[in-house]
């Protein structure tokens, strides 16, 4: 969203359209550009010691990964509205060298 | 000397004589409406819905309807613009809430109710007072419905945007008269109230919405506000890309809502707004020795909507 700069000074965000004036920055999404996001989730998995080298047990090879876009007209989950939701499947191959 | 005196005298006492007729019944005209109800009154447009009931049905669920309550959330802005802003500022002129005038009311009212400028201070005054019995959790359900009531009788009705704004070029086009509705057409209109119908050359361009929907701070304030950046984002960040629509092409015609503009509320008008693509992959990655299985999830996403997402 556009972060509103305080009466139009400084480097405060501004609260209300009576102290709104200018942007500081605006994080939102810009028309007909693309927006990348990324994010790197862990696997469920004890590292462990054996023999002196290290050793992962992954706990579990399948994920699902609930993917939303919401619109948060008030900052909060609670009252945002869900725009799109993908979910996705993902399976670590077992086996391997 | 003296003929120079003489003429300015002559010239002052001609002033009012040479005031043109339009002008001076416009003043006579002019009476300002003193309550909530009178404002009411002078922009009723309950009279178009029997001619354009769907179009009017649909203008009922829009925000517009309710422009100065809106969810709430309108009026709760109103009040903190009140008692946050205008009373905690030193120069505003406004100690309490009936302190308030017209002009301190329109960092909010020059786009929720445009046609405060044909009122009173009173009205005002009326309103901040309706908007804190609304809010005050003392008020008994009854006082806050009856102020809901009266916030919800004044808005961005049919005549404010098919008469008061709907010329922007006044040297141009006009002033819009009392006695018209602007469309897309020419001719007479079967309402008592308004029997002429005019073609607005603004009703099917962005500029109609960007009058309201914010360029930025609005400097011609004595204490500027910024509610909206949509039109601004509109001009630079979409037209100036070589984005080609119009407001009224996404928010009325193709989201076939018509006159129940929405954004964001309107699942579908979501949707549509931003292309979602997500992939995603799954793999171990090798921290030196310590193998750490993981997901990479990419997300692509396009905003095909006129302006940034979210406003605000």
């Amino acid at each position: 969203m556009p972060i509103p700069q305080q009466l139009g000074r400084g480097d405060k965000m501004g609260r209300g359209p009576y102290e709104k004036s200018g942007i500081i920055r605006d994080n939102g999404l810009p028309p007909n550009r693309p927006v990348l996001e990324q994010f790197e989730i862990p696997f469920p998995a004890e590292f462990v010691k054996k023999d002196g080298k290290d050793v992962t047990n992954i706990l579990d090879y399948d994920m699902t990964v609930d993917i939303e876009l919401i619109y948060e007209p008030f900052g909060d989950k609670d009252t945002g509205i869900t725009w799109h939701k993908v979910t996705k499947k993902i399976t670590l191959e077992k086996g391997g060298v | 000397m003296r003929t120079i005196r003489t003429t300015a005298v002559l010239a002052f006492l001609a002033l009012p004589l040479l005031l043109p007729t339009g002008a001076l019944a416009a003043a006579a005209e002019g009476k300002k409406a003193k309550s909530i109800d009178e404002l009411a009154k002078m922009y009723d447009s309950t009279g178009c819905k029997q001619c354009h009931e769907e179009i009017y049905k649909e203008w009922e669920k829009s925000l517009h309807a309710r422009s100065i309550y809106g969810t709430g959330r309108t009026a709760a802005t109103i009040k903190t613009t009140v008692t946050v802003g205008l009373m905690g500022w030193k120069h505003s002129g406004v100690k309490k809430p009936e302190d308030v005038e017209n002009r301190h009311l329109a960092i909010c009212t020059k786009c929720h109710l445009p046609q405060l400028a044909d009122a009173t201070d009173d009205v005002a005054k009326e309103i901040v007072k309706n908007v804190n019995i609304f809010m005050d959790p003392k008020s008994s359900d009854d006082a806050k419905n009856k102020a809901e009531l009266q916030l919800t009788k004044i808005s961005i009705n049919c005549l404010v945007c098919h008469q008061r704004n709907a010329i922007t070029h006044k040297w141009v086009d006009g002033f819009p008269q009392k006695n018209e509705v602007f469309g897309s057409k020419e001719g007479s209109h079967p309402d008592p109230a308004h029997p002429v119908m005019k073609k607005s050359p603004i009703m099917s361009e962005s500029i109609l919405c960007g009058q309201c929907h914010g360029l930025g701070p609005n400097f011609e304030l004595e204490n500027p506000s910024q509610c909206g950046t949509l039109y601004g984002s509109y001009l630079w960040a979409y037209r100036a890309e070589g984005g080609q629509e119009s407001c009224q092409e996404c928010h009325m015609k193709k989201s076939k809502l018509g006159h129940n503009m929405q954004s964001y509320n309107d699942l579908n008008m979501g949707k549509a707004a931003v292309d979602f693509r997500v992939e995603t992959l799954g793999y171990i990655w090798r921290d030196k020795a310590k193998m750490i299985p993981q997901t990479l999830v990419k997300i692509e996403m396009i905003n095909r909507a006129g302006h940034a997402i979210p406003d605000g």
